[in-house]
This record gives structure tokens, C-alpha cells and sequence, in this order.
């Protein structure tokens, strides 16, 4: 799959984990922190990405440090995807 | 002594929020009413857009009173809580064999969830109960408040009353025959002469202290019973009657009947042992859920005339004394004694 469709992928896999009704894929920069500013997400939210990466696609992240670098922006959690999907 | 409710809100299937309008009577779908929920202004959006219906009801009914009211403690009755987040986490569990889950499903689907949420969102700290006795949680929830006040009189105490319909549960209860077969029309519910009923769902929330000023009601008295004995039922009713009454007449009688032809027999008699009481009835409007006496207590404390669709027998006389009687799946039988108040003259 190509990052840009992965991209779009991503983005609305997380608006319907995360049910965010009113953000629609093109709201979500690609290098717009999700947590914090951007996209505001907190830490009940970073568990939902985790298990989202592990459903999705076969990624288990076992170290919270590990998470913190992956978790910070579409572009992040995309490279992360394309070196470690297992599914 | 009782304790005197000051401030009401409610979310249901009727338009009771914003602009109340009870007089007309809104339809439900495919037997289930389901509630007419309002903008939820006061719920941040990233606290809503986790929240399952139940929770959301409860939370935005209550809300508004408590940012007024600033109450000592969270008392609220629910049968089910957020139902339909619960499944989806039990489902989680078995689709995902019991691996990794979302825990935005397991935090909404605790009974105790709405009540949770209450106090955090308030940075209340006080007393935060809920109980979960199925069809007689709010009366329970009642009983508490009552004792609570009795206690710590001087007080203010939010007492909320909500369930959801969950279309799985929905269907549960279907298949064990507590829902209608075939499409029923609220407005025909009591002319249906089959079993089961129409589900229904919503939130009642009061604001309730031990200070009779400018109160808009009082609840005199609640009493419950387990029975399946209409005997039983009678007698327990004719002691309480002579206890709280002792030979006046209720004016009015809110009864939960529910077009289930099964156990119209109680509402009957209930009936029969008030014969010069007005009878008013709700489920059409609000359809049948576990704490749906809550709603009733809100119809019961609104000012002015209970809507025309409701009224079952009506009788010249003003209403000032009110009884609720509900009873639920059979079993559980809750009476609510109540006096009806003028603020400005209390």
C-alpha cells in the first residue's frame, strides 16, 4: 500500500476508534501533534492507538518509552507501520 | 418527614428538554422509544465523544442543576447502566480472545459510570452512589437520599433516575417475552391486549434537600415490595395507605402500567383500592425501563395539568397528594408517596 493511502487509512481508522464524529480525515495534518495541541488526544486515547496498531496491523507495543515515539503524528505512526506491520 | 425536591430536569422520548411540550405525544420506532436528547453545551467534547447513551443522558440531565446547586452527594438509580458499551466489551473479549481491549467501552459500561463522571467533571468529592436493583433502582436510590437527608439535614443531594435502550439487551429481553410481537403504536399501547410491552429510555434528575421553602414537591414516603402475589400486593399497599394517608384520598395516581397483558392484574388493583383517585399513566410516553419511575416522579412534580393522552380516569379535584406505583418484570413493586407543592407559597 502506498503511505498516502496508508495515511488516509490510518486517519480514519483512529476517528472511528477514537469516535471523533465531528473531525473528518483532511482535519488531521500529517504532522500535527496528536497529543496535547492538535488533535488534543490524551493518555485513555494513546491506549485505544495502541490497540488499534495491534488489531490493524499485528503491531504490539510491549514499552511505553517506545510508544511516546511512536504515538506523536501521523507521519510517525505511518513509518512505524510500514517497518513492523506483521498483518 | 420527607424530603423536598427544589429543581427537576428529564430526558426522554417526549420533548421534555428546552421548550417542554408533553401534550404531544412522539412515536416510537419498531417498539422502542427512544430518548430526544438535547446539545449537550456543558459536556466538553472530548469527555462526550467517549460517553455511551446512558451516560451521556445522565450526565447531561444532571449537569445543568448541579452547576447551580453545588450538591453534597451523587445518588443515582439505574438498572443497567451504559448497557450497550457493556456488551461491546464482552463481545471484545470474545472476539479478540480476551487480548488487547479499548478501555473507552469497559470505563463507560460500569453501572456507576454516569455517577463517576458526575463528580469528576464537578470536582465533587461527597458522597457518589449508584444503585443497580434492576427495577427498583430509583426507588432504592430514594430510600437513600431520604436517609442520607436524615442524617445530614442541611444539605443538598443530586437524585437522578436513567437507562438506555441497548439493542442487544433489546433483543434479550425480546426473546424472553418482555417485548411486544409486531409493530406497536405507543399511542394503542393499553388497548393491545397481548403480552409485553414497548421499551423506553432516559434520565430524571432532582435536586433534593430537607428544606420545604420553595420546594416544588414532597416525597413523603417510598416503600417496595418482591411479589408475584396480587394478595400480597393489596395488603401491603392498604398498611402503607394507613400509615401515610390514614383515610384521606389521593388525588392522583401516576401508575406504570404497561400494556402487558400478563400483569395488568396489579395496575388493576391498585386501582381498585383508589377509586377517587385521578389516573394518570407514562409508559406510553416513555416507554419500559428499570428506572423509569424516575420520569414518573418528574411528571408528578411538574406544575399545572398532566398531559390529556395520559390520563387514564380523571377526576374534578386538583392534584396534591400523588402515589406512584410501578411494577417491573412481575416481581418488583415500588410506591413513591408525594405531595405536589407551590414554590411560592411553600
Amino acid at each position: 500500500m502506498e503511505k498516502e493511502q496508508l495515511k488516509l487509512q490510518l486517519k480514519q481508522q483512529i476517528i472511528q476508534f477514537l469516535n471523533l464524529t465531528n473531525v473528518k480525515p483532511e482535519d488531521i495534518k500529517d504532522d500535527e501533534p496528536l497529543f496535547g495541541e492538535g488533535l488534543g488526544l490524551d493518555s485513555i486515547d494513546s491506549i485505544e492507538l495502541i490497540v488499534l496498531l495491534s488489531r490493524e496491523y499485528g503491531i504490539n507495543i510491549q514499552d511505553p518509552k517506545e510508544g511516546r515515539k511512536i504515538l506523536v503524528d501521523i507521519n510517525t505512526m505511518v513509518d512505524y507501520i510500514v517497518e513492523h506491520r506483521t498483518k | 418527614m420527607g424530603i423536598f425536591i427544589h429543581k427537576i430536569n428529564c430526558i426522554s422520548p417526549q420533548q421534555t428538554w428546552g421548550d417542554i411540550d408533553i401534550q404531544t405525544l412522539r412515536a416510537a420506532e419498531e417498539n422502542r422509544l427512544y430518548a430526544r436528547e438535547p446539545v449537550y453545551d456543558g459536556i466538553p467534547p472530548g469527555i462526550l465523544r467517549r460517553m455511551g447513551r446512558a451516560v451521556r443522558m445522565g450526565v447531561g440531565c444532571a449537569l445543568p442543576l448541579m452547576k447551580d446547586s453545588s450538591p453534597d452527594g451523587i445518588i443515582i438509580g439505574t438498572s443497567n447502566g451504559g448497557m450497550e458499551d457493556c456488551i461491546k466489551f464482552l463481545n471484545q473479549i470474545m472476539d479478540y480472545e480476551e487480548g488487547m481491549l479499548t478501555p473507552g467501552n469497559f470505563v463507560q459500561s460500569t453501572a456507576n459510570a454516569t455517577a463517576a463522571q458526575l463528580g469528576l467533571m464537578t470536582a465533587n468529592r461527597n458522597y457518589n452512589i449508584t444503585h443497580v436493583h434492576r427495577g427498583l433502582a430509583f426507588e432504592n436510590a430514594l430510600l437513600d437520599a431520604m436517609m442520607w437527608l436524615k442524617e445530614n439535614p442541611g444539605h443538598n443531594l443530586l437524585l437522578e433516575g436513567l437507562d438506555e435502550i441497548s439493542n442487544y439487551n433489546y433483543n434479550i429481553d425480546y426473546l424472553d417475552g418482555w417485548y411486544k410481537d409486531g409493530n406497536v403504536q405507543n399511542k394503542d399501547l393499553y388497548a393491545t391486549e397481548t403480552k409485553g410491552t414497548i421499551a423506553g429510555e432516559g434520565a430524571a434528575a432532582f435536586i433534593v434537600n430537607n428544606n420545604r421553602e420553595q420546594a416544588i414537591a414532597e416525597v413523603k414516603s417510598v416503600r417496595t415490595i418482591h411479589t408475584n402475589n396480587e394478595a400480597d400486593l393489596k395488603s401491603f399497599l392498604r398498611r402503607f395507605l394507613d400509615e401515610q394517608i390514614s383515610g384521606e384520598i389521593i388525588d392522583v395516581l401516576v401508575s406504570g402500567e404497561n400494556g402487558d397483558s400478563r400483569y395488568a392484574h396489579y395496575y388493576k388493583a391498585v386501582e381498585a383500592l383508589l377509586p377517587d383517585s385521578m389516573v394518570v399513566r407514562y409508559k406510553h410516553m416513555f416507554g419500559e425501563f428499570g428506572a423509569g419511575s424516575a420520569l414518573a416522579l418528574w411528571l408528578a412534580c411538574r406544575q399545572g395539568a398532566f398531559p390529556h393522552h395520559s390520563i387514564k380516569r380523571a377526576m374534578p379535584h386538583t392534584a396534591g397528594s400523588i402515589l406512584i406505583y410501578n411494577s417491573y418484570k412481575e416481581w418488583q413493586h415500588g410506591f413513591i408517596l408525594l405531595k405536589r407543592m407551590d414554590p411560592e407559597n411553600s
